[in-house]
Order: C-alpha cells, then sequence, then structure tokens
C-alpha cells in the first residue's frame, strides 16, 4: 500500500459585463414616441390619456412617475462572480485502489437573481479478486441548486431591459411625489401589458425560479479473463437516478396585474423523476501469432438501454399574498393555462456490435464493425437497424523506401467510410394518439386526435466519408494533421416540419431528405525554438466547412422570409447548393423630401402617369400600394419602375464563412507557462440584429441613439428614416444591415507557475502550480455590431446568422490554484 | 469454471435478445392509442364533443407578432367584422389587424391563417371515418346514435368550410381524416362552386341523420340539432343565391315553433326593465328561446373577448366605429327614453365606444376577466327572420319581406330615423334596408362583412356600390383611395392564402388579387 495522495484545486473569477450599446434616455425617448405616433397616424398622441408623456408636474402620480431617466440595464446588473473548490484522495496498492473527491461549485450570474451552487461527490473503489477477475465500482452524486429568472434565459430580463421605457420609474412614487419601496409596475401603460412588458427588476427581485437537482449515478463492472491475453469477457452496469424539482413563484408585483388574471401570484411545482439502467456484455478476442506481426483484435458487444422518466406538475394562482408561494396552498385552479398533470415515458434500445481489426507490423491496419440496433421509438416496420463500417490506415514512414528519411517520425494516410443510425428525439412517434382537452363543452370532457400514425419514420443513418494524413517531424517539433471529410445524412430528421394546415395539423416529425456537411482541416504543432529553459511553440488550425441539401421531400418549403415584410430576408433552398445565402433589398439612405420621392425611370427622368400627372414612388403595387413619403427608407429601384417590389431583390451575402480556425503561440520559460489563442473567421456576413431592432422606431420600445439623427422635417440628410409606429416599410431587409463580419479575436491568455521539486520540498507538498487566465480581451474586426461571433447551429438550410447580441462578451478573470500533498 | 462461464455468457446473450422482441414494443402509459380508442360509444361522444371544445381553443404566440396565430373566436370576429364598418382598430391594434382594416392585406397577415378551422375540420373527419367502426365492437352502440354523431361532424365540418368558401373563395376541400404520415398529401384549391355543393350535400345528409333535441335547452343550443342544420342551409341558400330553398329552409325553423325573438322593447315609450331582462337573457346568460348554435364559454374556458374588447386595465384591439350610434342606430334626442334597444348599453358601451356585446353584464357594468363567458352566436332566430326575408324580397315578395323586418325592429324599437320605409315593390331600397337592420340586429356578430359581401356579389356584381359606400366608412381618409380602387376588383373581397400555406402546400396558388 502506497502513501495517499491529497489534491485540492481552486478556481475564482470575476465577469465584468461591459458597457451595453447606448440607449436613449427618458427625456429623448418621451420625445420620440410622439413624434412616431404622430407620423403614423397623422394625429398627435393624445397625452391626456396617454399619461405617460404628459409630463404635468399637476398630475403628480404620472409626472414623478414618468418623468425619469432610468437606466433599466444597470439596474439588473452586477459583476458575476464564480468559486470552485475541488479536493480529492487516491491511494491503493495491488490489490485495490481508491479514489474520492469532493466539490464545491458557486456562481453568481451576471444579472440579478441568478445564481448556481452545486456540491459534488466521488467514490471509485477497484479490487483485484483474483488474477482472472477484476471489479471496478463508483458512486457519483452531485446536488444542483439554481436560482433563475422566472421569465426563460437569462437575456428575457435582459432583453426586457434594453425595450423596457426609460422614463419610467423602477420604484413608485404615490400621489403626492413620494417615493416608495414598491415597485412601479403598472398593470398596462402604452407599452402594453405582461407578459409583452414588465418591470425588469421587480421581476428578476421578486419572481422566483429556482431548480434544485439530486443525481446519483452508481456503476459496477466485471472483467473475466477466460483465457489470459486471448479471451475477456467484461459486464458494465450503470445506473443513473437523475431527479429534478423546478419550483417558481409569480407575485403580483413582477407583473402589475389584477387579482382577476392567473399571471398574479402564480405558484408552480414540478417534479422530473429519470432513471436510466445501462448494461454492456463484451467479449474481446485478440488471439496471439507466432510472428508478432499480425494482430488482431476482435469483439461482440451487447448494449441494452431503458430510460424512464414520470413528471407531475402543479400550477395554481392567486395565492392569498406573495408570501404563500407553494401551489398546495388553496388557490385557484380552474383555468386553463393552471394545470395538475402527470405522466411517463420510456425509451428502449438494444444494440449488438461485432468489430474485427487486423493489423500487420505497424503498417497497415483494417478496421470492419457491423452494428445492429433496435429502438423503441420506431414503430414495427422500421424497429431495427443495421449500420457497417470500415477504415484502414496505411503508415508510409514503416515501409522500407522510407528509411532514408531520417527526419520523418510519422507519416500516415488514413481513410475511413460508415454508417451509424439515429433514433427520433421522442417517444411514440408511431402511434396516432388521442388526448383529453383540459376544459369541458356542456360539463363533458372531449377526446381529440393529438398526433398522427408516423408510419413511415425511418432512421436517420449519416454516412461518413474521411480521408486524412498526418506527418510528423523533427521529433516530434513539427506536427501536421490534413482531413477532408464528407458527412452525408441520409433519411434526415426533421423536428416539427411544418406541413399544411389543410391536415388538421401544424408540423410532423419526419425523414426529410439528404443533406451533406462537407469540409476539410488542417492542423499544425510546432516548436520553432526549444532549449533546455525556454520552449516557444506555435500552434495553428484552420478549417472551412459548408451544408448542401442534395434531396429533400416534397413537403419541404423551397424558400423562406417574406421581402415585403419589415426585417425578413428570402432565402432558397436549392439543392446542390451550399445554403446560408439571402437576398433583400439595396438601401440607399432616406428620402429627403417630396421631391425625392418621385418616381424616376432609368434615364433619371422622372415617369409621368398615363394623364400626365407626377408618379410617386410606391411599394409593392398593387397588393399593398404604399406610396413613399418624406423620411421613408429609400430602396434602389433595381428595374426603375417606379415600385420597389420582390423585382428589386437582389443577393447580399453568405453567412457561412469561408474559413475559420485559430492559433496560439506560447512560451515556457523554466517553471512559468504563458499560452495564448486566437480565433478568427474570415469572409463571412452577418445581418445585424441588434442594429435592426434597436432603430427600427416601429414599436413603443427603446432604442439606441442612433435613432437621434432620425429624419424629422422635409429637407433632412440623414441615413435613418422617420420614426414610425406600427406602419411603413423602413426596415426591410436590406443590406442596411449587413455586414462582414470576419474577426481575429485574442481569446485567451493564461500564465501558469509550476513550483519546482526544492520548493515542494520544503513546503512538503507532491505538486503545487497557480495560474491567471484573462478572457475576450481584444477583438480585431471592421464589423461594426457589438460580437461578431454569432453562432450559427443546427441543419436548418434556411438559417441565416442574426447578431442580436447588445455587448460584446464579458471580460473573465480567473485565478487559479492546483496543490497536491 | 471457464466452460460454464462461457456458456452462461451465451445464454445472457440469447435471452437477451430473444426477449427484446417484446421489450420493445412500449405503449404509452398516458394517453390512449388508435387501437384501443375506437371502441366503445363513450369513446365516440367524447370525440364530438371535441370538435365542439377545438372550436374554443385559444390564441398562441404574441399579439402584434408574426408568430401569432389568432383562435378561431377571434377570427370569426375579425373575418366578420374586421374589414366592415361597425369596427375601428384603437391605438394599440396590430399592424396585422389594421391592415385588414385598411384593405392592404398581404399573405403574411396572420389574419389569413386559417389553420384553426382545419384544425376542427380534421377532428369531424376523423369522426365520420372513424365511428362507424365502432358499430362492430360495441353492442349498446345503435344506428340512431350513430348518426346523431354524424350529423353533428358533417355539420360542423359544413359550417367551416363555409366561412373558409366565404373568406377565401377558393380553398383545399380534404374530406378524409388525417390520421397517419400517409394521409398528408398536397392538395390543391376546389372552386368556391364545389366547396358550396359539398356544404350542402353534407348537411342534406346531416339533416337525415340528426336529432330535433337532446333534452336539455345547453345541448339544444350548444350542439348541432336538425334546426342548426336548417338555418346554416338556408344561410348557405342565400349566399347560393337560392331563394325558395332558402325560404323553405327557413320556415321549417318558424313552423317548429320552438323558437322565438325574446321580448325587448315595448312600444312608445320602452320600459327599460324589459331591455335589461332582453340584454341579460339573450347576451349575458345565452341559451335563450332565440339562440340557435351558440358556442359554449365557460368559467372553466373563457373566451378571448375581454383581452379584444375590454377598455378597463386592458389595451383593447377592436372599440366601435366612431360614428356608430349615430350613423347605425342613430340617437333621439328629443326622448332619452326612446330608443334602440340594441345601441348603447347593448352592442356598445357609447361613453368609452367599447365593444360592448361581450363583456357587459348589463348596460353598464362590465364583466370581469374571469367572468369573460359570453357565448358566440353563430345563429339565432332574428337571423332566421331577417333572411327569410331577404330572401322573400330577391323572389319579388316585398310586403311578406317588410312585414318580417318590422317585427324584428319593433322587438328593439328601432327609432323612425333608420326607417327608410321603402315601398313593397322598391327591392333595392328593401335589400338596402334589410342590410342595415341586419347591421343593428347583429352588431358585432360577426356577420357585417358576410352580409354586404353578400349582397354586393348577388346578380353577379350588380350593386357593387353597396360594397364601395362601405369601405368609405371602414377606411381612414388617407387610404380611401387606393381601397376604393382594389375593392372594385371582386378579386379583393377574398383573403390572400397565409404565406405559410403556399410554402407548406406547393398545389396551392395565390389568390389571383395576391400573384
Amino acid at each position: 500500500m502506497s502513501k495517499p495522495t491529497i489534491n485540492y484545486t481552486f478556481k475564482g473569477s470575476a465577469s465584468l459585463v461591459p458597457k451595453a450599446l447606448p440607449l436613449l434616455n427618458g427625456d429623448q425617448y418621451s420625445t420620440f414616441i410622439p413624434e412616431a405616433f404622430m407620423n403614423r397616424t397623422g394625429t398627435p398622441l393624445n397625452t391626456t390619456s396617454v399619461r405617460e408623456f404628459n409630463y404635468d408636474p399637476n398630475d403628480p402620480y404620472w409626472y414623478y412617475n414618468y418623468s425619469n431617466n432610468t437606466n433599466w440595464i444597470d439596474a439588473i446588473s452586477r459583476t458575476g462572480k464564480l468559486q470552485d473548490h475541488t479536493v480529492s484522495l487516491t491511494g491503493g496498492g495491488e490489490k485495490a485502489k481508491y479514489f474520492t473527491s469532493v466539490g464545491f461549485f458557486d456562481q453568481t450570474g451576471i444579472t440579478l437573481g441568478t445564481s448556481i451552487r452545486r456540491l459534488n461527490a466521488r467514490i471509485n473503489l477497484d479490487y483485484n479478486v483474483s488474477e482472472k477477475i477484476k471489479f471496478f465500482t463508483s458512486v457519483a452524486f452531485t446536488n444542483t441548486n439554481q436560482e433563475r429568472n422566472y421569465v426563460g434565459s437569462e437575456s428575457s430580463i435582459r432583453g426586457m431591459a434594453y425595450i423596457k421605457m426609460p422614463n419610467m420609474s423602477v420604484f413608485e412614487y404615490d400621489e403626492l411625489g413620494n417615493l416608495t419601496t414598491n415597485y412601479f409596475s403598472p398593470a398596462t401603460n402604452v407599452q402594453g401589458q405582461y407578459t409583452r412588458i414588465y418591470n425588469p427588476v421587480a421581476m428578476a427581485e421578486k419572481a422566483k425560479y429556482t431548480v434544485l437537482g439530486n443525481r446519483v449515478v452508481p456503476r459496477f463492472q466485471v472483467d473475466y479473463d477466460i483465457v489470459k491475453r486471448v479471451l475477456k469477457a467484461t459486464f458494465d452496469i450503470q445506473f443513473d437516478i437523475n431527479n429534478t424539482k423546478n419550483k417558481s413563484f409569480l407575485p403580483q408585483i413582477a407583473t402589475g396585474r389584477p387579482n382577476t388574471e392567473t399571471v398574479v401570484n402564480r405558484a408552480y411545482d414540478g417534479d422530473i423523476d429519470a432513471f436510466n439502467v445501462s448494461t454492456q456484455s463484451t467479449l474481446i478476442y485478440t488471439p496471439q501469432f507466432k510472428n508478432d506481426k499480425h494482430s488482431v483484435i476482435s469483439f461482440l458487444k451487447l448494449i441494452t438501454n431503458d430510460y424512464k422518466v414520470v413528471y407531475q406538475e402543479l400550477m395554481t394562482s392567486n395565492t392569498a399574498s406573495s408570501l404563500l408561494i407553494d401551489p398546495s396552498i388553496p388557490s385557484r385552479t380552474q383555468n386553463s393555462e393552471l394545470r395538475a398533470v402527470s405522466g411517463t415515458s420510456q425509451t428502449r434500445s438494444v444494440g449488438a456490435i461485432a468489430s474485427f481489426q487486423y493489423g500487420y507490423d505497424d503498417r497497415y491496419l483494417v478496421n470492419a464493425t457491423i452494428r445492429g440496433d433496435g429502438n423503441s421509438k420506431f414503430g414495427p416496420n422500421y424497429r431495427y437497424g443495421l449500420f457497417p463500417s470500415l477504415s484502414f490506415r496505411w503508415r508510409v514512414s514503416q515501409e522500407a523506401f522510407m528509411k532514408n528519411f531520417k527526419k520523418i517520425d510519422d507519416l500516415s494516410f488514413r481513410a475511413s467510410y460508415g454508417i451509424a443510425g439515429e433514433a427520433p428525439r421522442y417517444d411514440y412517434l408511431f402511434y396516432n394518439r388521442y388526448t383529453t382537452y383540459d376544459y369541458s363543452y356542456l360539463g363533458q370532457a372531449g377526446v381529440i386526435p393529438s398526433s398522427m400514425e408516423l408510419k413511415n419514420l425511418k432512421w436517420q443513418t449519416l454516412h461518413g466519408l474521411n480521408v486524412g494524413a498526418n506527418l510528423s517531424m523533427f521529433k516530434g517539433r513539427f506536427r501536421i494533421d490534413a482531413e477532408v471529410y464528407r458527412n452525408r445524412t441520409k433519411d434526415l430528421f426533421f423536428d416539427g416540419l411544418q406541413i399544411s394546415s389543410y391536415t388538421g395539423y401544424n408540423s410532423i416529425f419526419m425523414n426529410v431528405g439528404t443533406m451533406d456537411n462537407q469540409g476539410w482541416e488542417v492542423a499544425v504543432w510546432t516548436q520553432p525554438y526549444k532549449k533546455k529553459n525556454l520552449t516557444v511553440s506555435f500552434d495553428f488550425n484552420i478549417s472551412g466547412n459548408e451544408n448542401i441539401i442534395r434531396e429533400i421531400s416534397e413537403y419541404y418549403p423551397n424558400s423562406k422570409g417574406d421581402v415585403t415584410k419589415n426585417g425578413e430576408y428570402l432565402r432558397l433552398l436549392q439543392t446542390n447548393n451550399p445554403f446560408g445565402s439571402f437576398y433583400g433589398f439595396k438601401y440607399n439612405g432616406v428620402y429627403k423630401d417630396k421631391d425625392a420621392t418621385i418616381a424616376r425611370g432609368a434615364n433619371g427622368k422622372p415617369i409621368i402617369g398615363p394623364n400626365g400627372q407626377v408618379v410617386y414612388m410606391r411599394f409593392s403595387y398593387p397588393t399593398i400600394d404604399y406610396t413613399f413619403q418624406p423620411g421613408d427608407a429609400m430602396y434602389e429601384d433595381v428595374n426603375h419602375d417606379g415600385n420597389i417590389n420582390y423585382m428589386d431583390v437582389v443577393y447580399l451575402g453568405n453567412s457561412n464563412p469561408k474559413l475559420s480556425g485559430g492559433f496560439g503561440p506560447s512560451v515556457t520559460w523554466k517553471n512559468l507557462k504563458i499560452s495564448t489563442f486566437f480565433s478568427f473567421r474570415w469572409d463571412y456576413d452577418v445581418v445585424n440584429g441588434t442594429k435592426m431592432s434597436t432603430s427600427n422606431m416601429y414599436y413603443f420600445d427603446n432604442q439606441s441613439t442612433a435613432v437621434l439623427r432620425r429624419w424629422r422635417k422635409e429637407g433632412d440628410v440623414t441615413d435613418m428614416p422617420r420614426a414610425l409606429i406600427n406602419g411603413g416599410y423602413n426596415w426591410l431587409g436590406s443590406d442596411r444591415y449587413v455586414e462582414d463580419a470576419s474577426y481575429i479575436r485574442f481569446r485567451t491568455i493564461t500564465a501558469r507557475y509550476t513550483f519546482g521539486k526544492k520548493t515542494l520540498s520544503k513546503l512538503k507538498m507532491k505538486t503545487l502550480s497557480a495560474y491567471v487566465t484573462a478572457e475576450n480581451l481584444l477583438t480585431f474586426t471592421k464589423y461594426l455590431g457589438q460580437d461578431p461571433e454569432v453562432t450559427f447551429r443546427g441543419s436548418d438550410p434556411f438559417r441565416v446568422s442574426y447578431d442580436y447580441s447588445m455587448t460584446p462578451p464579458a471580460k473573465t478573470i480567473t485565478l487559479g490554484i492546483v496543490a497536491g500533498f | 469454471m471457464k466452460k460454464g462461464f462461457l456458456y452462461f455468457l451465451i445464454a445472457v446473450l440469447v435471452l437477451g435478445s430473444a426477449s427484446c422482441k417484446k421489450c420493445l414494443d412500449l405503449k404509452p402509459q398516458d394517453g390512449i392509442v388508435k387501437e384501443e380508442f375506437w371502441k366503445t360509444k363513450e369513446q365516440v361522444k367524447a370525440a364530438v364533443i371535441g370538435i365542439y371544445s377545438s372550436m374554443m381553443e385559444s390564441s398562441s404566440g404574441t399579439y402584434g407578432r408574426d408568430n401569432y396565430i389568432p383562435s378561431m373566436a377571434e377570427l370569426l370576429f375579425v373575418w366578420g367584422e374586421g374589414r366592415a364598418d361597425n369596427v375601428s382598430p384603437a391605438t394599440f391594434t396590430s399592424s396585422h389587424d389594421i391592415e385588414l382594416v385598411n384593405v392592404n392585406i398581404q399573405a403574411a397577415n396572420v389574419n389569413a391563417n386559417w389553420r384553426p378551422f382545419y384544425r376542427t375540420i380534421n377532428f369531424c373527419n376523423t369522426v365520420i371515418e372513424k365511428a362507424p367502426e365502432v358499430l362492430a365492437t360495441d353492442n349498446t352502440f345503435t344506428q340512431a346514435q350513430l348518426d346523431n354523431y354524424l350529423s353533428e361532424a358533417l355539420t360542423v365540418r359544413a359550417l367551416m368550410y363555409f366561412y373558409l368558401a366565404r373568406t377565401f373563395g377558393d380553398v383545399p376541400l380534404k374530406l378524409d381524416a388525417t390520421l397517419s404520415d400517409e394521409n398528408i398529401t398536397p392538395i390543391a384549391k376546389s372552386s368556391q362552386a364545389d366547396v358550396l355543393a359539398q356544404i350542402v350535400a353534407d348537411l342534406k345528409s346531416a339533416e337525415s341523420k340528426s336529432v330535433a333535441t337532446y333534452g336539455d335547452p345547453a345541448s339544444d343550443k350548444g350542439r348541432v340539432t336538425k334546426y342548426t342544420i336548417n338555418t346554416i342551409l338556408a344561410d348557405v341558400y342565400l349566399w347560393m343565391d337560392k331563394y325558395a330553398d332558402c325560404i323553405a329552409e327557413c320556415d321549417k325553423i318558424i313552423n317548429s315553433q320552438k323558437f322565438g325573438l325574446i321580448r325587448g322593447a315595448t312600444i312608445n315609450p320602452p320600459v327599460y326593465e324589459y331591455n335589461a331582462d332582453w340584454f341579460s337573457s339573450l347576451y349575458y346568460n345565452g341559451n335563450s328561446a332565440e339562440g340557435i348554435f351558440e358556442l359554449q364559454y365557460d368559467v372553466q374556458k373563457l373566451n378571448p373577448y375581454f383581452t379584444m374588447f375590454s377598455t378597463i386595465s386592458n389595451a383593447p384591439r377592436w372599440v366601435a366605429a366612431p360614428d356608430l350610434m349615430d350613423r347605425v342606430f342613430t340617437v333621439d334626442f328629443t326622448n332619452d327614453q326612446n330608443y334602440d334597444i340594441r345601441g348603447d348599453g347593448a352592442s356598445v358601451r357609447a361613453a368609452s365606444s367599447s365593444v360592448w356585446k361581450y363583456i357587459g353584464i348589463t348596460g353598464t357594468t362590465q364583466r370581469t376577466v374571469n367572468q369573460s363567458f359570453a357565448h358566440w352566436f353563430f345563429y339565432r332566430y332574428a337571423d332566421v327572420l331577417l333572411m327569410k326575408a331577404e330572401a322573400l324580397n330577391e323572389s319579388g315578395q316585398g310586403q311578406p319581406a317588410l312585414d318580417i323586418l318590422y317585427s324584428v325592429r319593433t322587438r328593439a324599437n328601432a327609432l323612425a330615423a333608420t326607417d327608410l320605409m321603402p315601398g313593397p315593390t322598391d327591392k333595392n331600397l328593401i335589400q338596402d334596408f334589410i342590410l342595415m337592420e341586419r347591421a343593428r340586429e347583429f352588431c358585432f356578430e360577426g356577420k357585417r362583412w358576410f352580409d354586404v359581401l353578400r349582397n354586393t356579389k348577388r346578380n353577379n356584381y350588380e350593386r357593387k356600390s353597396i360594397i364601395l359606400n362601405m369601405v368609405s366608412q371602414s377606411v381612414p381618409s388617407n387610404m380611401q383611395q387606393s381601397a376604393q380602387v382594389k375593392m372594385q376588383d371582386k378579386n379583393c373581397h377574398y383573403l390572400p392564402i397565409y404565406l405559410y400555406e403556399l410554402q407548406t402546400n406547393k398545389l396551392l396558388v395565390q389568390n389571383p388579387f395576391y400573384k
């Protein structure tokens, strides 16, 4: 038995919210809204009935509550903090080994009312019963306590803070103009009512959403050597008990609505208990050959999985007080949005794998595998699937003719082709199911079909083809790895494919076609300088990737986006063309006066109507037939017909980056290592959604200070159209919002110091190191939005990268210690 | 030991793979599947009730945004009133609703989304297709019971198609149930004439299967009876200009003696108590002797009308047209006891311009949000009378038409100022008079647009002036000119096919005006 080792690691960080895009203050907002309203209706906003903009000191309640300059973002933000501690103990000897650890994680988010606290523990125990039988056991336990904002994700409180009218007060003033401690949550005002609008500070502070989780994962494995080094059997069983409780409460003050409505003092309690058992039984056969150039590894594996989830939830509203936050307290239950439901769902799958791998002299390696799967998520017709795969590797550097190339450590080529099957996300899709309404008609329960039977649902299969090479030279100081791949998904699943509503359904889960995801990757690792005390290394990777639809179901729409609607771009689905392209109008600024709106032909001369009258520019004649007014956005009339419509739509960009990748130099000097990482993307077009939503002047929402330069009167020359609430065509999808978001970002820098043997022995420690990391320090880009790094995910061929970020990414500083005793 | 272990292993593998044939066959433990559902008569009844419940489903998405899907209850109102002259948009009405009012509707407007109607149609189709199978599995299920359930499903389906045909013109006609992904092949539009023919055939077939009563008044008004079918048929025939058939259907209802007008005003002067009683029994309580088919909202399932119309702690979507009282009901400035009982305090609350019919308890007190369960009136007896009057007038019987018309006016104490006093042979003036009376009688009941369109299109658009006059009231002055021009084109009287439908069903062609 050796002495046990104790390890301790610590990590702490602080996240600062960078300054957000500047928004209008209360005074600027209060001049902008009445102007926008007047532009729309031709009549002034009646401030005696819409008293939000009255600013009349003789009306003290409205005056004090609606004459502020509130910065809602600051009101809901704070510095985020994180700490993470782990202590572990390892030890053991010949017969037995053990490992145990305890961790504690605590994070407070940058938005009020968000935090996560996690406690986890783990025990591993391995025991050698005999030469032939070995046991491996482990138990892991995690307890999580998360405080979330009541409304959806964290971004929705933040999103609310961006649009909330800034002339409103956070706290309410009374009739005499004295500030009270109540949050100011009116039932409704000019911006609307909950759920459209609410007081974000009251929502963050007073509404609760707690997620409590307990998870236990015990695992047990036994290995049995039937014939030593030749035949071995292993049995592995793992349980996963994952119980989650969601508990929430929405008090009156967060919504401001009257007590007759169910969004007042709404209490919710839900339990989700999941239980999973998975087993793996493997028989491994590794025959030994006299000629040790041959090597064979083959195995047979049987996998089973059984997942069961039970859930129940209860939601009531109008508890007698905001302090009574549990749904078990007598409260209102009868409305259809309130509920008491429970349910259960179960999935089983089985799989068998046979694999054979043959190697010769470390030069050639061939692997053939066949896998059979069965899954309860499919109907009887397509329940089982068979998925083979084949791969090959040739290590050229081992060949005799390569002996002369001494500098080359390794050169090999590889190729593989394989098929993998995937089951849908949901259970029971192959049944025509019926459900009961949660309300009655004439006192009787009504039943309706809730889903159709999916008779034709098949396995989605991924056909991966991959060719690559790697080269290593100068004793590993220069390594390169290159690969070209094509991942073809056949019978592509589409979750929620919208289908025509004459069927009575909105959407179905369907196999829709074939899609290729193809591209290439090159990664390089180098150490240009390497001496005893100083090493400089430089790593680099670059890749290109595109998605192409090869075949698509007739139900799949072939275009998306209506260019006559504000904010939309046209996207087309073309088989055999990479996706990501989008189309729209060209933006030419703003009509400065009435004269500018006269329609002109290709020769620049005004177009004259049949009766000799002046013709003004129109939008989408004859269906919409809107005549452009001074101050409206001016779009390029490509065909010079005096009518801006679908015929004036042009190609605007493609939101698939040509290249993306990263690189990072790092330096090691004695015990200090400084490593950096940069990431970049090149040539991709992003729709600056933030610019669109903060300057469209279309809703009663707050806008960015860019709208201060809006067109206001005849003759104004500007690039910002007039304010127009709920009307006009001032923010159609155009190149005004499209920008090239190529960038290079200095993502991280880490300085790590590892203490030497001498210091350690003085401290009686085995290891000790400390590090500092800074994230997102610098970004180099021409992009004018807040964050060019727009995530794009999924396989929707119509996706366009929209950037809706209102702040640059948070700068985070992390401090960490790793110590071993 | 070695061998034993091997045998054990093989046994596990074999057993495991053999038993999983069954273990992969999992059924949902909550909810019912088709294989277990269509077995008993109780299940058939639940499915029929489900059809009615589906008409009360709520909207989804956020009002004013593109993801909004209006509920059927909202569409019934918006399609019937939005483009007509009795309502106006309010300060916070969405741009979608405003575009509809301004005759500016485009394919992406959420008010062109017919989804809720086809959803109900599918439930009807499912009952029509699957209910007959239950005769074989449930011995206590009689042919008469089956017929009754089928009559309900056929009638509701016909009613849904009638709304669609009047709103969109040509629409896809789906008559089989969507039970599996094999029933979703794209279908093209059928012509309005074909859809109407199917509606008539369905209603005729339903009539022969229907019952006259369910034994309790609420069910008689809330479910389809023989008289519901006759009323819808009368409306369909009137739309198709088949006046004799329309009169025959109306007479079936009138002669049944089961319905009547609720006593309203006494003549000269009207007595207020009767008025209150009339409002409360007809609209607040519902299911009166006048009701023929009413959608039965209750405390458990509220209607969307509070949200749409209330002006208290709420931003209403629709208010009454500003000149509604003066133009439609008129006011007797010399005698405040002499008023049309359907005006202020019934249809409208003049003080706040609220659409009052669905949110009032009395003439002055408003419902709270959790009392918002006023029924939606598909049909009531006054409709039968005025449909008959219209058909009589069109078939040249002016005097009997006027007699019926005046009986409806008398009940409501319609003011003399609204009496057009036509001679019995002045067909056009009687037509106008009936149309105006319908505007008063069914104010905000989702009838106005269809009434105007029916009268406009009669005899191959003989009187286009009817719709043009209405547009001059309903569209704001700055949009007048373009709206008038558009309304000259009869294709503009129908809504566009919703963009979503065009994208998901490649056989659909956009309606002619919107191409």
